[in-house]
């Protein structure tokens, strides 16, 4: 399978924090590829550095083939980026704020036309979308901001918790949706602390502690490697 | 450019919101008020006034008086009867103006002793129309003074002109600029010019500080809403982003100066008639003495404004993106505002080229003063200051622009924070 993405050796200091002490891991095309850690581990701030938010310290990023230091717009222009807490435009309203966002992307009127309906299907909101984003529930401008997210199928689409602030039963429906994208071809990352959504959703995963990676894999390997029965024990294991 | 001006068209969008148009309305609303109390207050100073007066003399020269004070555009009452009844009755009546001619005044002034005339003020609250009543009658009191005067004189010196005899010394008055001169008032001619540019520095002012908020508001908002991230991803370069935003504070902040000063001079209009008229004396004047503004002159103060209004923008940016939330964003145009205060009362009420040398330095080193005293430097032929403050703004905004679109590049835009109440400040 071909390689989307490639991080080697990534370290990010703020200050005198050592955020990322040199983090290693590979993308395929159309797998999800999961950062389970804990709050602080460094998972927000390796999605910020594959999104060119934040220049890291030290180490390679390719996509694609390309270089994040030589070709940003690259990444720009092929990558998604949902982050862990957004918001969109209040003032606009939701069917204006995807149209804005497909202009970025789209090579003329009718690709706009295409995102802006693909998103429609994978949000949801139906009528809602004619209202204005400041009315919107926390969850109703997650999934708002997630179908901008893959309505362009970005070749990589980088999601932050994608599900953070959702309920229940609208979890269980944007995991649905993220899985059945990356079946057209979409490949993600996603970071998340909850490691039973995340061994739902990925094709592999890594473990992410203080800046390291401690251990990665598919869920099932890891979860026989560790004898556990879950990720949640492989990861108690892991980091002992 | 596709995306530029997609993202051009979105800020402009977000910043002329509700607030801004409520804003504007309420100022026209507030202007139009006050220019409608004004030019009533004026209408009533106009009109024809009625006031009291009680003639006790009934000589010749008392008739006279009343004549002219009929004249001059009094309607009057005549009251009859004793002094203090008349004085007490007007208490509570309309009237606020009475002149009393006493008694034996034309007597006197025939025999050269001095007559006395007595005025009574109504004061019913503070308006200008009462003091001006008092005034004229005062005005009119020194004419008829004049007249009297010179007839004693032509009296008693029947071969003397008069005129002559109180005025031996007669003077000429000339004004030079630089190697021009013209005979004429200095003081009409610094009348004259101060009226055409007394609104030329709350004009500036506004432009500066409208346009600043904007700016730091728009970068704000994106930050408080949670946007910038997502807007930083987008296939659009960072230097766009930042152009974007500026040259849309910039432009909604020109207009709204623009209606602003539309709704100031159609609610203050009277003022032109009065100026149009002190003008055309002085007009051929100032033409003369070169104290006109050329076209070369307008671009020159031109290029100094959109200097200014970079550098208000670029120095806003900063600060726009130093702010968490939209409440900190408010808190921190105060710095500018106080910056852009200090030449806008230095050119209103001193003269920089006549300041020490350390306050003069210290007024010119803040980039907003620049274009306040272009105009006057234009006049002036200050050529060197003139451009000394453009060369300064560029090389401020060349600076400033620099560091601005180094911090949108970089993780700054991102981590410098400072919050009002910690005052946190991480750099
Ligand atoms: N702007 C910043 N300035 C200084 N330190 C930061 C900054 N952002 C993150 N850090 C630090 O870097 C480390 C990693 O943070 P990061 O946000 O990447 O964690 P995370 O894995 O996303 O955690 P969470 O699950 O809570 O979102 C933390 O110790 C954090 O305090
Ligand atoms: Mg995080």
């Amino acid at each position: 399978m071909a390689v989307v993405l490639e991080v080697e050796g990534l370290k990010k200091k703020y200050g005198s924090l050592e955020a990322l002490k040199g983090i290693s891991f590979k993308v395929e095309e159309g797998e999800i590829f999961g950062l389970i850690g804990p709050n602080g581990a460094g998972k927000t701030t390796t999605l910020r550095i594959i999104a060119t938010l934040l220049t890291p310290s030290d180490g390679k990023v390719t996509f694609l083939g390309f270089d994040l230091k030589k070709h940003p717009e690259k990444f720009r222009e092929k990558i998604s980026y949902l982050p862990e807490e957004a918001g969109a435009y209040r003032n606009m309203k939701g069917i204006d704020y995807l149209n804005f966002m497909a202009k970025f992307y789209a090579k003329d009127e009718a690709e706009v036309r295409e995102f802006v309906e693909r998103a429609k299907r994978i949000c949801g909101l139906g009528e809602r979308l004619k209202d204005k984003v400041g009315t919107y529930s926390k969850g109703m401008t997650r999934k708002l901001l997630l179908a901008r997210a893959l309505m362009t199928k970005p070749a990589l689409a980088i999601l932050d918790e994608p599900t953070s602030g959702l309920d229940v039963i609208n979890s269980l429906e944007v995991r649905e949706m993220i899985k059945g994208f990356t079946r057209e071809g979409v490949s993600v990352l996603l970071s998340s602390h909850n490691m039973l959504e995340v061994e739902f959703l990925s094709d592999r995963v890594a473990l992410i502690d203080r800046g390291e990676i401690l251990d990665s894999g598919t869920p099932q390997g890891l979860k026989e490697k560790y004898q556990a029965s879950n990720l949640e024990i492989v990861f108690r294991s892991a980091v002992q | 450019m596709k995306n530029f001006s997609h993202l051009l068209i979105k800020e402009i969008k977000e910043l002329v919101n509700k607030q801004l148009v409520i804003s504007l309305v309420f100022m026209l609303f507030i202007f139009n008020f006050i220019g409608n109390v004004t030019k009533s207050e004026i209408k009533k100073a106009m009109a024809k006034q009625k006031i009291a007066v009680l003639d006790l003399d009934k000589s010749e020269i008392s008739k006279n008086i009343i004549g002219a004070l009929n004249m001059a555009n009094f309607i009057i009452e005549e009251k009859s009867g004793e002094k203090e009844q008349v004085v007490k009755e007007l208490r509570s009546s309309g009237l606020d103006l009475l002149v009393v001619i006493p008694a034996g005044f034309g007597q006197e002034v025939s025999n050269f002793r001095p007559g006395e005339v007595e005025t009574y003020s109504y004061l019913k609250g503070i308006s200008m129309t009462g003091s001006r009543k008092s005034e004229i009658v005062k005005a009119l009191l020194q004419t008829t003074n004049e007249f009297l005067s010179n007839e004693y004189l032509k009296k008693k010196l029947p071969d003397l002109d008069p005129k002559l005899l109180k005025a031996p010394i007669k003077s000429r008055e000339f004004v030079v600029v630089r190697d021009r001169m013209a005979e004429g008032s200095t003081s009409a001619v610094i009348g004259s010019l101060y009226a055409q540019s007394f609104i030329l520095p709350v004009i500036l002012m506004m432009i500066i500080m409208y346009s600043s908020q904007m700016v730091i508001t728009a970068i704000a908002m994106e930050k408080q809403n949670k946007t910038l991230e997502t807007l930083l991803t987008v296939p659009i370069s960072r230097t766009a982003v930042v152009m974007a935003k500026m040259l849309a504070a910039g432009i909604v902040g020109l207009l709204s100066a623009a209606i602003y000063m539309y709704g100031f001079r159609n609610a203050f209009s009277f003022n032109t008639g009065d100026i149009a008229k002190a003008m055309s004396g002085v007009a051929p004047i100032l033409k003369q003495l070169g104290l006109t503004i050329t076209t070369q002159g307008y671009a020159l103060f031109g290029i100094s404004l959109f200097l200014t209004i970079l550098v208000a923008l670029s120095l806003a940016t900063i600060l726009g993106v130093l702010a968490e939330d939209y409440r900190t964003a408010q808190s921190l145009t105060v710095p500018l505002v106080f910056l852009v205060l200090v030449p806008y009362f230095v050119s209103l009420f001193a003269d920089i080229n006549t300041m020490s040398l350390p306050a003069k330095i210290l007024v010119l080193a803040i980039p907003f003063s620049h274009p306040f005293f272009a105009v006057q430097n234009i006049m002036f032929g200050h050529l060197n200051m003139l451009w000394l403050g453009i060369v300064y703004n560029f090389l401020f905004v060349v600076v400033m622009l620099y560091w601005t679109t180094k911090i949108f590049s970089t993780d700054r835009v991102l981590t410098m924070k400072l919050k009002w109440g910690k005052r946190k400040v991480v750099l």
